[in-house]
């Protein structure tokens, strides 16, 4: 019970965060003319209160020409934000399963190839994602025009949805990034004395990394992944830029307000904040009782 | 520990950054602050190609729709550019590193609070960030600008400086608490040593390896934003627009600097790919480069990282060690069942 008092604490702490924050932009909006508006600031900070209350009647302003018009949280928003999370998740899964994969692969290697293997993705690591998502692009619009089979459409129209292209981008980086943390964290367990008195009982390589290895190690990547996630958020929205994705990120940059804004930041940080909980909460639930993390 | 200056990778590092850095400013001196223009090629007495130039031996990197050469808007602008990523960097640390200790030493009993306070900022995307900070100093008003360049650029630099110093603070506040309960620090305290001496003589310098390499990522980090920022037209010493109605030119950079280069090319890759392509691997150089400079540096300070080698220990023969895991196996079976028997019981 205590735990959980200390989980809404931390919530609650977090939430008035988002929500002071969400007012920056205001106050630094005079800025040019030498001033911060601090009582403006104030009052941003009352109506997004406000205007939250009730829920359903949230509406933002969004330019259409030269009218403002308001646009609903439900449906119109929810339906910016749900693409963006579909594209933010199935990036993050399909880039775990992938590096976990690679990292089983290059464990089984002996050590000099595995050194190598390191190093390319310590380069590959350091390309930045504009590149990525570039040289991605220029690939699809070769093929398509030395073959005419085109792969995927490399920019979304009007409101089409693409999926395939933009997550494949999405997870290129945080893949290397968590491959990089898996093999750092599995050769760390390699190196601890069950696994050699795994060796010394005659098990196999693959069952001790499977049976041992993998249990232990994953803790620990799971709390570190937090940090791929908050990369991938400034990748996602770099994304939702280059291939025109009708997204939350690509609507709030083009109507920019306290309101859209808080939304944004809050429609990211609930879902994450609540998987991470669960999962802290589930791993420490049976690491306490002794048991391994899976 | 082993000098920095013996570690191949360290050195490659240095060496592309120095390059560019000192290519870029020989480059003024002896070409001048203006791009070769080539507005078409001929062949025979017949123009065979127009702006924008492919590359070719005279424009290696090809040349952009007004016919200036690629490369050296590239050499004339990585000074701008590499320079304020480092000042960025330098004055982010300059004001975190301070304020992370006091958080870890002073303020130790808030620092969970804190922690909370701060860490919803990492859902903030930074560059979405910048943007909405910068967007009213960078883009240029309808009756021009009232501020000159330099005073554009130090403001930006300010102010991407001081987004991402709590979260930066936070970091060396975490780590410096980790090192605040270790045992000598305890020794310290225990023989009256004050706090401010605690920091001075003991967390800076056993930190003083990973702030260099704190500094380094967001040397790294400041880069990508300003790229990110390039595509959204926000350049680095503001966006010159033309507010022509008829026929305005597209926004554009005031200096050459890659950010711009790259942003306002974004969307010809499909009719010219080297027009984006051709920045955007020269701050995946660059990159790569201070990437290389951090491998290098820890691998001097750390000593190379070495799994120790495993020797063959055993005298007797395989079989014999394959005969006593078999018995091993079976006992451990044995015992299995024992407990089982003993369980049913």
């Amino acid at each position: 019970m205590k735990g959980f008092a200390k989980w809404l604490i931390q919530l609650a702490v977090a939430l008035v965060s988002i929500w002071l924050i969400s007012g920056v932009p205001l106050l630094i909006s005079g800025f040019q003319e030498g001033k911060f508006l601090w009582a403006d600031y104030i009052d941003t900070l009352k109506n997004l209160i406000d205007s939250l209350f009730p829920i359903q009647d949230f509406a933002v302003e969004y330019y259409m020409g030269w009218h403002t018009k308001q646009l609903p949280l439900f449906p119109n928003l929810a339906e910016y934000i749900q693409y963006s999370l579909i594209l933010l998740f199935s990036a993050l899964a399909a880039a775990i399963i992938f590096a976990l994969l690679g990292t089983f692969f290059t464990m089984l290697l002996k050590e000099r190839a595995r050194q190598r293997v390191k190093m390319v993705f310590f380069f590959l690591e350091s390309l930045p994602d504009i590149l990525i998502i570039l040289l991605a692009q220029l690939i699809v619009v070769l093929i398509y025009k030395k073959t005419g089979v085109l792969l995927s459409s490399i920019a979304a129209i009007g409101d089409d949805r693409i999926y395939v292209l933009p997550v494949l981008c999405l997870m290129i980086l945080p893949m290397i990034q968590l491959y990089r943390l898996c093999m750092l964290t599995f050769e760390a367990e390699e190196r601890q004395m069950y696994v050699e008195l795994a060796k010394s009982l005659g098990f196999s390589k693959v069952f001790i990394l499977f049976a041992h290895i993998f249990r232990n190690a994953i803790i620990s990547v799971f709390f570190q992944s937090k940090k791929t996630m908050w990369f991938m958020l400034s990748n996602l929205f770099i994304l939702e830029l280059m291939f025109n994705i009708p997204g939350i990120m690509l609507f709030m940059s083009q109507n920019m307000s306290g309101e859209l804004f808080m939304i944004t930041v809050l429609s990211f940080f609930l879902p994450v904040f609540l998987l991470y909980s669960l999962g802290e909460w589930a791993f420490m639930r049976r690491l306490k009782r002794g048991g391994a993390a899976l | 520990m082993k000098s920095v200056w013996r570690q191949p990778l360290f050195l490659i590092g240095f060496g592309i950054i120095t390059f560019f850095l000192l290519g870029s400013f020989v480059f003024e001196w002896i070409f001048g602050n203006e791009p070769k223009q080539t507005l078409y090629l001929e062949e025979n007495g017949r123009v065979v190609e127009g702006t924008p130039i492919s590359p070719k031996w005279i424009h290696p990197l090809g040349t952009d729709q007004f016919g200036y050469d690629m490369l050296a808007k590239i050499m004339l602008g990585a000074k701008y550019t590499i320079l304020a990523a480092m000042a960025v960097a330098a004055l982010r640390m300059l004001i975190a590193v301070p304020l992370g200790f006091a958080l870890g030493t002073y303020l130790k009993r808030h620092r969970s609070w804190v922690n909370g306070l701060i860490d919803p900022i990492h859902y903030v995307p930074m560059t979405i960030f910048a943007v909405m900070l910068l967007t009213p100093v960078l883009w240029m008003p309808p009756d021009g600008f009232s501020t000159g360049i330099v005073e554009r650029i130090v403001i930006q630099v300010i102010i991407m400086a001081l987004i991402t110093i709590p979260i930066v603070a936070a970091l060396i506040g975490n780590e410096a608490n980790l090192l605040y309960r270790s045992e000598y620090i305890l020794a310290a305290r225990t023989l009256g040593a004050s706090r401010r001496r605690i920091i001075i003589r003991h967390l800076f310098p056993q930190m003083r390896e990973k702030l260099f390499v704190l500094y380094g990522q967001q040397v790294v980090e400041t880069l990508i934003v300003l790229a990110h920022l390039g595509l959204l037209e926000l350049f680095l010493g503001g966006t010159d627009v033309d507010y022509d109605p008829m026929m305005a030119d597209p926004p554009r950079s005031i200096a050459f600097e890659w950010a711009g280069l790259f942003g306002n090319s974004f969307r010809y890759l499909q009719a010219a790919p080297w027009l984006p392509l051709g920045p955007a691997i020269c701050f995946a150089l660059v990159i790569l480069a201070i990437a290389a400079m951090i491998e290098g540096y820890t691998r001097a300070t750390n000593g190379q990282v070495k799994l120790p080698k495993r020797k063959k220990l055993a005298f007797v023969s395989d079989d014999t060690i394959e005969w006593n895991q078999k018995q091993l196996k079976e006992k451990m079976v044995l015992l299995q069942s024992k407990e089982k028997q003993k369980v049913k019981s």
